[in-house]
Formats: C-alpha cells, sequence, structure tokens
C-alpha cells in the first residue's frame, strides 16, 4: 500500500466528515455483508493501528476508515482488482498486510468477508453506535402467544433463528425471591413469599415489582453500580491514601434513585448541577460525581501533574459511564480505532478545567472546592437548600513548599466537594504525548465535542452544563444507549452489549441490536423514566423464564446470551453479605450518613499502611454493605473476594470468579459464622410444622425419638431453608439437614466445650436461654444453609 | 495433567455423593474444573495459555524481593569514590536539571553533593563492587548481575511502584505475578499460583502498599497474587471458626456437597460443580497452607543463616524463608515488600538499620535456593522504585545526609534462572545522576523477566476495552547483555 495522497488539507476536511456521511447498506438479508456487523470489525482490529484514524501512526497515507480514501485500494465490485485484497492475500509474508511486525494475521474467514463486501459493492456504512436511534419495529416471531411485551418480540425472534425455545416460566417462589434480590438486593421473606404465590390475581407480579419498587432498599441496591462507576470512596487514594468526607454525595445518589429522579436530570444534576439557575444545595452536592476522582497528596508531588490527571479522570469516566467510549486513549495520540482526534480530546477536557483546585490534596480532608453540609442533611429546609459559594482555593502556611509540597486548605467533616467554575476560564492545551510538562501553546483549545457526536439537531455545547444538555438530548446515539446496556447486564448479568464501557469500533456487537434500540427509544420516549424501564425488562416473559436448564444448553451458552432461559448466577458481594445479615435478623436498616466500619481482618491498614482501622461496634457492623467506609488502597477484602471494584478508577463491569477463597470466606469470616449464629435462633424460635409437613407421610423420623422433637426439628429446618433460599426443602433434603443437625449435635456433646467458642464469634450475644449444644449444632447448620449455592445465586 | 487427574480423583474418592452419582458426574466435573471460564484465585491448577511457553523457560519461578521506598543506589551498589573530592560541592545543573527534582528539594538553595559515606570493595571472583553494608550478600555476588543503569519514568511513589508492578503508573493494569499466571497457568491446586507478602523496616515508617500491586487489573481476579498477611491468620479466613475442627467441617462439607449435587441434577448449572470443587480445594488450602507455614522441620543451622527473626511472623526474614518453601512447592510467582527504604533525611542512621533487617536473610535465601537446586530454574530480583539523589537533601555534615527520589538511575540485581551471574551491567555518570550507557528502562527489565520465562512480551497480549494489552505496552525491549 505504497501509493500516496499528497493533498493533506482534502485528507483533513474528509477526516471531519467521514462519520457523517455513508451509504446504508442492508444488514439483515441472508449471505449479504453488513459493513458495520462484519467489516468494520476487521477493518478496525487489523488495518487501522496504521491506516485508521491516528495520523502520527498512518502509513502510506491510507485511510481505511474513510471510502473516499480507501477507494485508491477498493474497486467496488471488483475483489479481484482491489489493491486491498491483492495486499492482505499476497503469497510473500513481506509484501502481505497486515506485516510481520503488527503480529495480527486476517482469518481466511475474514478474506472472504472483505472480498464478499468488495463483491457487493463495497459500501462503507456509520459504525452502529454512533447512528441514530430508531424504535425498530416488532419483528414477527413463531409463536406470538409467548410474548408478554415488545421485549419478548426481539428475543424469540432471535431464538427462532437459532431454532432454539424459550424455556418455561419460573415457578412463583424462585420468580419472587429472584425479582426481590434484583430490586433490592435482599431476599423475599417467607411471608412475601406466601402472599405471592398465594395471590392468583393477574397483575400479582406487576403489585409486586411495584411494591419493590417503592422500598427505600431500591435505592440502596441500585446505588452500588452507580458508586463503582462514579468511583466514590471514603479516601483519597494515593500513597497514603487519607481520608475524605463525601458521603453525602451517595446519599444524594440513593435519594435521586429512589426518587425515580428521570435520568436526564441525574445525569445534568451530577454533571453540572452547580451552573443550573437557582441551582439547590442538592444539586450542587450532586456534582460531587465530577469530584470523586482520586487526588495525590503525596509529599513532592508536582501540583501540575497531578492537576492534569484529575480532569484527565473526569474525562474518562464522562467517556466510560456516559458514552460507552474508550475516549482515554486519545490522551497521547489520536484514537486508533475510534473517531476521536486528540485535539478533540482535550477539547473536552476542557470542559472540566475551570475547577479552581489545586493539583495536590491537603493530605486529610476535602480537596477545595468544598461547601457546608448543614445539620439537617437530608432534610434540608428550603432556606438552606440553595447553592452555597465555595470559599476560594488558599493554601496552608505561607503557601511555600514546606515538607515538600504546597498543599490547600482541607475541609473538614462537615462538607463536601462540588464543582465550581473559575470566572476566568483556565487556558486548556493539547498536551503532547498526554504529558503536563509538553502543552501546544501555539493553540489554546475551546470546549468541544467530538465531530463524530456532533448531530445537526443539537446546537453546540460550549460549557460544562450545556455539555450535559447536549448529552441528554434524544438525538445523542450513546447516552440512552449505554445506560438501559448497564440495566440489561445489572438484571441478565451480561449486557445486551457485553462491553458495557466501550461501544466503540473495538467493542463487541450487540446481541440483540433491535432490542437495545428498542429499550434506548422506549427510555427517551417515558421521559428517561428509569423505574419504567427497569419494570418493563423485569415484567417480559424473558425475565420470567426459568432458569433451569440442560447441561448442554449451558454448555453451548454458558452467558446466556441468546436467553433461550431466565438469569442465574452468584450474588454480586454486598448482596452476598446483605443477605446474609437479614435472614439472620442481624440487618439494621439505616438510611446514609458517615460510612460504617464493619468487621476486618486484624491490623487490616497498619500491616500495610500507615494508618489504624478502627472498627465500630453495636449497629454499626450490621449495615448494608453500601455504608461500609472504602478505602481504596486497602479495599474491604471479603467484598474484594467477590469481585466489588476497588474505586480507584470508573469500572462498570466486572469479573464474577468463583474461587476457593470465597468458600473460605462464606464458611470461616466472623460476618458470615455470626449471621449463621442468628439464623440459627431464628430457625430454634419456631416449633410450628408447616401444614405441608403435617401431611407428609415420610417425615424424617429418627428411630427411639419422639415424633414430637422430629417435627419441631423439621419445622425448624424447614424455616431455616426457607429464609435462606425462597423455598421449603425437599423430603430428600430435609433427611439430609436432619442428619447433619444430629452429628454435628453428637460432635458437640462429645466435645462441648467448643461450643461455648462457636458461639462467641461476633460481638452480639446470643440467647442464653438456648441449649448450647443445640444452639452450637444448629449454627453449623445454619452455616450450610448460608453456603448453599441456591443461597449465593439468584436463579 | 496426569497430576491433575490424580488430584482430582484423590477428591473424587474421598467424597461418597460421587461414587453415589457415578462415574458420569465425576469425569463432568472434571471437565468442568478444566475448562471452566470461572478457576480460583490463584488456586485452581490451570493450564495457562496454549500457546505458552513461547520457547524454553530458563526460569520456572521467580522471587522478586521488592525493597519499597527506593534503596539508594550511592550507598549500595554505584561505587563513585570520586565523588568523595567533590563533598559540599554543588551538583552542576548541567549535569542534575531543575525540572525533575521533586517539590520535596527543588526549592533548595543549594544541592551539595554528598558522597557515601560507606566503604566499598570488590568482592568474589567477579570483583564485584558492594559497599560494606551487605557483607553477607557480598559473599553472593558471583550470582549476582548488578544492573547499574536502570530508570524510570516517575518520582513519586505511588505512580512507580505501580509502574514497576503492572507497566503503567495509572491503575487498572494487572501486575506481572497476574500476568504470568493468566499466561503459564499453575500446577498446584492447594496453594495460590501467586503470592505476595509484606514487611516492615525496623528504621522508619515505610511508605504504603497497595492491592494494585498485586492485583489482576483488567484479567479476571483469580489471576491476582493471594496476600499473605503479615498479622494473624495468613491467608483471609484460612482457619475454621474456634470450636469448628477438622472432622465437623468435613461433616459440613459432604453435607453441603451432596446438597449442592442435587441442586445441579434439577438445574444443569455447571457453576455449581465448579462451586463445589472449590470448596474441596478450600478444604485442601486449610491443610497446605498451615503446613507451609510451619518451619519445625526446619534444621537449626538453616533457620540460624536467616537470622534472629526468621520464626517471627512480619519479618523480611520469615518472608524470605515462607518464599523458599513456596518455591519448593513449585509457586510461580513469589512477591516480597519490605518497606522503609525511603531515606530522606538521616539516610546514613537508617540504611544501617534497614541493610541490618536484610542483608542476611536475602544471602541465606540465595544460599538455601542454591544448596536445593532450586537457584538453577529460580529468578531472583532484589530492587526498588527508583533511586536517590546525589545531592544532600537538607543538612549535609560529616556523618548525615539525606536523599530525595531520582528515577533517572538506580541500580537493582537479578540471580538463577537464565540470568548472566558475576556480571555488572550498564554505567552511569560520575555523579549517579544520569545513565551513561546500556540504561534499562522499567519495561525492558519486564521484557527480560518475561524472556527468562520462556515469554515474548511482545505476544502475551490480553484484549481489553478493544485493544490488546501486554505488561511493556508499546515498549520493552529485551536486555540480551543480562542473559547467561
Amino acid at each position: 500500500m505504497r501509493q500516496s495522497v499528497n493533498n493533506a488539507a482534502v485528507l483533513l476536511t474528509v477526516c471531519i466528515v467521514s462519520w457523517c456521511c455513508f451509504v446504508p447498506c442492508c444488514s439483515v438479508c441472508a449471505g449479504e455483508v453488513s459493513f458495520a456487523r462484519d467489516v468494520l470489525p476487521i477493518l478496525a482490529d487489523k488495518c487501522f493501528a496504521c491506516h485508521g484514524p491516528d495520523a502520527n501512526s498512518r502509513q502510506a497515507d491510507l485511510r481505511l476508515d474513510l471510502p473516499s480514501i480507501a477507494q485508491r485500494v477498493v474497486e467496488p465490485g471488483l475483489p479481484a482488482e482491489s489493491e486491498l485484497i491483492a495486499r492482505v492475500s499476497h503469497a510473500d509474508p513481506e509484501q502481505r498486510m497486515p506485516p510481520p511486525s503488527a503480529k495480527k494475521q486476517v482469518s481466511a474467514a475474514d478474506l472472504q468477508v472483505l472480498s464478499d463486501w468488495i463483491e457487493q459493492g463495497a459500501a462503507y456504512a456509520t459504525h452502529w453506535s454512533l447512528s441514530q436511534v430508531a424504535a425498530p419495529a416488532l419483528p414477527d416471531v413463531s409463536d406470538p402467544s409467548w410474548p408478554l411485551n415488545e421485549i419478548d418480540y426481539f428475543v424469540l425472534a432471535r431464538l427462532d433463528r437459532e431454532q432454539l425455545k424459550p424455556s418455561q416460566g419460573a415457578d412463583k417462589t424462585t420468580l419472587i425471591r429472584r425479582v426481590t434480590l434484583d430490586l433490592t438486593g435482599l431476599p423475599a421473606t417467607p411471608a412475601e413469599v406466601d402472599r405471592f404465590v398465594e395471590e392468583d390475581s393477574v397483575d400479582a407480579y406487576e403489585k409486586a415489582i411495584d411494591r419493590l419498587l417503592a422500598t427505600s432498599r431500591y435505592g440502596e441496591h441500585m446505588a452500588a453500580p452507580w458508586l463503582d462507576a462514579a468511583r466514590y470512596a471514603d479516601t483519597d487514594g494515593y500513597q497514603n491514601d487519607r481520608y475524605r468526607y463525601q458521603w453525602a454525595w451517595r446519599d444524594w445518589v440513593i435519594l435521586a434513585l429512589n426518587d425515580n429522579m428521570p435520568y436526564d436530570k441525574f445525569v445534568i444534576e451530577q454533571l453540572a448541577g452547580d451552573m443550573l439557575p437557582e441551582a439547590t444545595l442538592r444539586q450542587q452536592i450532586a456534582t460531587g460525581f465530577c469530584r470523586n476522582h482520586r487526588i495525590n497528596s503525596e509529599a513532592g508531588s508536582i501540583p501540575e501533574e497531578w492537576h492534569v490527571a484529575n480532569v484527565a479522570d473526569r474525562v474518562d469516566t464522562f467517556g466510560t459511564v456516559f458514552l460507552g467510549l474508550t475516549i482515554g486513549c486519545a490522551r497521547c495520540h489520536d484514537h486508533k480505532y475510534d473517531p476521536i482526534t486528540q485535539q478533540e480530546y482535550y477539547e473536552l477536557f476542557a470542559f472540566f478545567n475551570n475547577v479552581p483546585e489545586w493539583g495536590v490534596g491537603p493530605n486529610n480532608g476535602n480537596s477545595p472546592p468544598f461547601v457546608e453540609l448543614p445539620q439537617s442533611w437530608p432534610n434540608l429546609s428550603a432556606e438552606e437548600d440553595r447553592l452555597i459559594t465555595p470559599a476560594a482555593l488558599s493554601f496552608q502556611g505561607d503557601g511555600k513548599y514546606q515538607g515538600g509540597v504546597v498543599r490547600p486548605q482541607p475541609g473538614g467533616e462537615n462538607t463536601v466537594m462540588v464543582m465550581h467554575e473559575m470566572e476566568t476560564p483556565r487556558a486548556t492545551f493539547l498536551l503532547q504525548r498526554g504529558q503536563y510538562q509538553l502543552p501546544d501553546k501555539s493553540e489554546p483549545l475551546q470546549p468541544a465535542v467530538p465531530k463524530c457526536l456532533q448531530t445537526n439537531s443539537q446546537s453546540l455545547p460550549t460549557n460544562r452544563l450545556e455539555l450535559a444538555q447536549w448529552l441528554t438530548h434524544p438525538s445523542n446515539p450513546l447516552t440512552a444507549r449505554v445506560a438501559v446496556n448497564r440495566y440489561w447486564q445489572q438484571f441478565f448479568g451480561v449486557g445486551i452489549v457485553r462491553t458495557t464501557e466501550n461501544f466503540g469500533t473495538q467493542g463487541e456487537m450487540p446481541s440483540h441490536p433491535e432490542l437495545l434500540d428498542w429499550l434506548a427509544s422506549e427510555f427517551v420516549r417515558s421521559g428517561w423514566d428509569v423505574k419504567a424501564i427497569q419494570k418493563k425488562i423485569l415484567l417480559s416473559a424473558t425475565y420470567r423464564q426459568s432458569s433451569q436448564a440442560t447441561v448442554q444448553a449451558h454448555s453451548s451458552d454458558p452467558e446466556n446470551r441468546l436467553l433461550a432461559r431466565g438469569p442465574r448466577y452468584r450474588l454480586p458481594a454486598f448482596a452476598l453479605r446483605d443477605q446474609a445479615l437479614y435472614v439472620s435478623g442481624l440487618l439494621i436498616e439505616k438510611f446514609g450518613g458517615p460510612s460504617a466500619k464493619p468487621y476486618m481482618p486484624p491490623k487490616i491498614w497498619s500491616s500495610i499502611s500507615n494508618n489504624t482501622y478502627e472498627q465500630d461496634h453495636g449497629d454499626n457492623l450490621y449495615r448494608r454493605s453500601i455504608y461500609t467506609y472504602w478505602r481504596r488502597t486497602i479495599p474491604p477484602p471479603t467484598m474484594m473476594t467477590f469481585n466489588s471494584a476497588e474505586r480507584e478508577v470508573c469500572i462498570v463491569r466486572k469479573g464474577r470468579t468463583n474461587t476457593p477463597l470465597q468458600a473460605l470466606t462464606l464458611m470461616n469470616n466472623v460476618t458470615f459464622v455470626e449471621s449463621a449464629r442468628f439464623l440459627a435462633e431464628r430457625m430454634m424460635s419456631t416449633n410450628q410444622v408447616p401444614p405441608a409437613l403435617q401431611e407428609q407421610q415420610d417425615l424424617p423420623l429418627e428411630a427411639g425419638t419422639s415424633a414430637t422433637s422430629d417435627q419441631t426439628l423439621a419445622a425448624q429446618l424447614t424455616l431455616g431453608m426457607r429464609l435462606a433460599t425462597g423455598r421449603e426443602p425437599s423430603g430428600t433434603e430435609l433427611n439430609r439437614l436432619a442428619d447433619a443437625y444430629r452429628q454435628f449435635k453428637e460432635k458437640f456433646v462429645a466435645a462441648p466445650e467448643s461450643t461455648g467458642k462457636l458461639l462467641a464469634i461476633g460481638e452480639k450475644p446470643r440467647d442464653e436461654a438456648l441449649n448450647p449444644i443445640e444452639h452450637a449444632a444448629m449454627t453449623m447448620v445454619a452455616s450450610i444453609l448460608l453456603n448453599l449455592d441456591e443461597t449465593i445465586s439468584k436463579e | 495433567m496426569m497430576k491433575l487427574l490424580a488430584d482430582y480423583q484423590a477428591i473424587a474418592s474421598r467424597r461418597h455423593f460421587f461414587s453415589r452419582a457415578g462415574t458420569g458426574i465425576a469425569s463432568l466435573a472434571l471437565g468442568t474444573l478444566l475448562n471452566s471460564s470461572a478457576g480460583a484465585t490463584g488456586s485452581t491448577p490451570s493450564r495457562g495459555l496454549p500457546s505458552l511457553p513461547h520457547y524454553a523457560p530458563k526460569a520456572q519461578r521467580i522471587i522478586y524481593l521488592f525493597q519499597s521506598g527506593g534503596p539508594s543506589q550511592l550507598d549500595l551498589w554505584d561505587y563513585k569514590p570520586q565523588l568523595k573530592d567533590k563533598f559540599g560541592q554543588e551538583v552542576p545543573r548541567s549535569v542534575y536539571p531543575d525540572d525533575r527534582k521533586t517539590t520535596m528539594s527543588s526549592a533548595q538553595a543549594s544541592f551539595p553533593t554528598a558522597p557515601s559515606l560507606f566503604e566499598f570493595s570488590q568482592a568474589g571472583e567477579s570483583g564485584t563492587w558492594i559497599s560494606q553494608l551487605q557483607p553477607h550478600l557480598a559473599n553472593h555476588v558471583d550470582d549476582l548481575c548488578v544492573i547499574k543503569s536502570m530508570h524510570t519514568d516517575a518520582i513519586n511513589h505511588d505512580p512507580a511502584m505501580t509502574l514497576f508492578q503492572t507497566g503503567s503508573q495509572i491503575p487498572g493494569r494487572p501486575s506481572i505475578g497476574a500476568w504470568l499466571n493468566y499466561g503459564l497457568g499453575s500446577d498446584r491446586s492447594e496453594l495460590p499460583a501467586f503470592v505476595a507478602m509484606s514487611s516492615k523496616g525496623s528504621a522508619k515508617e515505610g511508605q504504603p502498599l497497595y492491592d494494585r500491586l498485586w492485583g489482576s487489573g483488567f484479567l479476571p481476579s483469580r489471576f491476582q497474587g493471594v496476600k499473605f498477611r503479615n498479622q494473624g491468620p495468613p491467608v483471609l479466613d484460612i482457619y475454621d471458626p474456634d470450636g469448628v475442627d477438622r472432622p465437623l467441617r468435613r461433616v459440613m462439607l459432604d453435607h453441603l456437597a451432596a446438597l449442592n449435587e442435587l441442586k445441579y441434577q434439577e438445574i444443569g448449572d455447571p457453576e455449581i460443580q465448579t462451586r463445589i470443587t472449590q470448596y474441596e480445594l478450600a478444604y485442601r488450602m486449610q491443610v497446605s497452607v498451615p503446613q507451609l507455614l510451619d518451619f519445625s522441620q526446619e534444621p537449626r543451622h538453616v533457620l540460624d543463616r536467616y537470622g534472629a527473626d526468621v520464626l517471627q511472623q512480619g519479618t523480611y526474614a520469615y518472608n524470605c524463608l515462607v518464599a523458599r518453601r513456596l518455591a519448593e512447592r513449585g509457586v510461580r510467582f513469589i512477591q516480597l515488600f519490605h518497606q522503609g527504604w525511603d531515606q530522606h533525611g538521616n539516610l546514613p542512621d537508617q540504611i544501617r538499620k534497614q541493610c541490618n533487617d536484610t542483608d542476611r536473610a536475602t544471602a541465606a535465601l540465595l544460599a538455601d535456593l542454591k544448596q536445593r537446586g532450586l537457584l538453577d530454574d529460580t529468578l531472583v530480583v532484589w530492587g526498588g522504585e527508583f533511586g536517590r539523589t546525589a545531592y544532600s537533601q537538607g543538612e549535609l555534615t560529616a556523618t548525615k545526609y539525606g536523599r530525595d527520589h531520582h528515577p533517572s538511575c538506580f541500580s537493582l540485581w537479578m540471580a538463577g534462572g537464565g540470568v548472566r551471574a558475576g556480571a555488572t551491567y550498564g554505567e552511569t555518570d560520575d555523579y549517579s545522576v544520569n545513565v551513561a550507557s546500556h540504561g534499562v528502562h522499567v519495561h525492558d527489565l519486564h521484557a527480560t523477566i518475561l524472556h527468562l520465562m520462556g515469554i515474548d512480551h511482545e505476544q502475551l497480549t490480553y484484549r481489553f476495552q478493544g485493544r490488546d494489552y501486554r505488561l511493556t505496552d508499546v515498549h520493552g525491549k529485551l536486555v540480551t547483555g543480562l542473559l547467561a
């Protein structure tokens, strides 16, 4: 590919319009190649590194992302005449593209796609996620009686194509536990299960969803992924990782979610609440989102360097959370795969660069700008709920380097960090190679959004508030798609686009593109009604399917991308701990405020850092995990074992592992052992034999014991099983649990001194009225229940 | 593979429900163990990538003795006798420009040359120069390759350590051990493939460590290092609760497995089989970890070699002995962190104590590995995140000086599997401020470490956010001069 185009000016102009001008091409007809679906991923992966958007790494002046330049090597209709095909299939490795140094190869299948595409006319099209969302029509399906709402048509149409059938609906007990866990992070109680099972009205399920959406637990559960995305924490994150006070922002999120604040408002207030006309204090606190990044306080730090790091973190987070684009890739050079230039990165940077901040932190306390939080929070009076102008930046000491660094004034426990605009905007320059000390001062940059995202129907933003309004304009192709994909991920375990963080050319294609677009357009149409779109998903037949399947079905689609069954996977870390506390009756439900410090391993902080963890006592040991104190460099290890995000940088997708360390935690960790103790107490408090058992012929009787005591044991075990899994045990399971109880009891009878040790784990004292041997044995049974795969999974 | 199968059958035979369920289930579960995408955090035997190693490895495992804080190259390895004559004279701006000094010392009125207080001598047949601070290590210089021309990009601890352990100053990338775990897998099941340990120096409070230094970044979290805690139970929740003994745990696990098996029969989710296996591995870790840390069978003379504090959990000597025991058990990547090398003020006093805490145990570890034939295929790496300045930070007297952070040159050594023994590599300028020849960047060191493990650093990649990432990112050159 050594021909060259000499006119650089033409090249630049084409670059600007390229992603907006395209020839639509048919993507569904069988045998026809879709540029967006089939060709672009190959070109992006194998070719763009040298023949794509990045001008600095471009070879031979050839761009394959622009049809006007690609035509040099592509002859529409004539693959045999096309240089592209000749070079990609060249027999000589030195002549073949990509060259050996690229360490990438175009497979025979890829070559066929490229060849077919040229044969069919070599039409270009916009990358799917950058094209407008249009509400697609519902497809025809094989069984019109199956769909319960629009979602199901798209899912069934895909299953039809794969010649698969959906699963039957989950039984009511499973369904109510599933949806309760999904909306509140806690399981359904036996009473809630009974009520749902007994109610046979057609809208019983919908009423259950409405009830769950209205509980304050909803916001506490739904806030967790948002806090991960917003990299919220209680410490600064670098080096000594000192303390900050930002929990009022966390409270704001929970309240906003519970109030069902429309998503556009939710976004605008967090990005630019301080700039809204007549802004309230609440709106100002919302902007803490943009201040949740790490802040370096290390002695010797160069403020300019870390100021740039703060702003870059805002830009990267903005790109990932709202646009699903890896904008950060363009910090040091033009994006290699997506149409974002390095200059455009710094133009976006300019929106977030006007905060009157100092690059280095105060080394304990909030970093300016911050405002005083009224004592009455969150119950602000009308008078209190008004924007406060933050105190101007000032410095500790006389502002000279002392002890290695100039530090700003710290904000104390009663403050919260917010965004604020400087009166005179700070000048923004392109930083060569992303280096803070290499600004290109020849050209000051104005705030602007990347060209590929500029659509005709919007006026272009010039400040942070306008950026937020631009972002939530209905014509923005990414905002709604990215948001509904996250909701889908939360309920099904995997997004419709698996790469939640990347909707660019290197991200994965959606499994159900029309469904994604339908959800996105519905979301916008509803006025960004979050609870409504979530309810729509939960009401679908797709969601309500049983997760039971053959081993073969599981192995052919382990992640359930085709949705031929209901979701089944291990609960996230917070829900696991909260559930154990809840079913054992230990959970303390108290809203908001400073973070709680529950049990941690000994010397959790002091063994590797210069701070000491002071564990709380009493109620704070048992609060929901969303309120657990989060130290970024040493996050709570139990939560990390179950794949929590570290909260160092924005995370919108996490792994889900299955490890022996998880088994050790669930068996031995103080929180889970204490929960087992109190679950045992709850179980032992019942002697009510469930009606079902009274009629059962094969009660798990042990020879030589009275029927009454066996019936009581059966009742206790049944209650435990119901608390943990929502359902009653089968006869086999009941026998198994009763066997376990008797074996445990035998062992504790032989070693009665062990009971006192086991029953003393955790700080809450036990009910001394209970027989310690029976209590210890039942604690072990309760531990089995809390360790069941079914208990720790949503199914 | 055969070993794995044998291990697996050992579990299966102990488990009555398997025999009840028949061989069909057992073989299915084995498939799950080998193929499940959801494996164990550092402790499920896994095969690694099929394409690895790229060529025959010289080293099977790594012991990385990370000296956190930035040890002074001028007082340990980089002998500059001519600086004695320049005592107190300004380090010329032409040698050391102002723009990359930290703000801890950049405002100083003067940058006086601070020659090392310590004597150097040539040791071993190789005649490697080494300071008097390391008398025990001096007996092993013929096994070492001392790199005097290391350099890095970062000047503050956090980004510098993050760069050293993950190849990037920005958090979110996998650590070296996680890459190796991902690429090479492990053939051990009851111990993690990647273990991290830490200890504190007695001279001063050290710079903190962060979980990301042994984290898995964007790799699946099962590849992350397991941090052996230096206080209390070595692995989180490894011990059964008080009042629960092993037979009781066995009863509990058998019933749990049977109930989970019933669920699997009903619902068909292979994750349940994986979970059953993980509980068995956990049970075995509960035995193997205490055995690992039980030094009662170590001969007296071996313990003595490591020094008096070898029996005290959380000391450097203790961790060195654990490192040897982990190496014997085939653990892939053993990462020690020793804090306390950040000597800004009273360096001579602090570095004496720091060397007193570490010199003996480091030497003992090398001797122990060698005696057992393990040094041949174990790569040992010693070094910090950057070096220290040739000028004194703060007051310079005949007996006292301090040194600030210095990224432009510093010393690091490697020994063992595939390393050129008894060698000194690279040169610095007269002040030990800049690399004079054969510079080795952190990325180059990473490329070389991977090479010794049989890996082409450009070919061990992982796709994240649409891009192929590697430990060395877009940098790194294999330094052939370091190879045997």
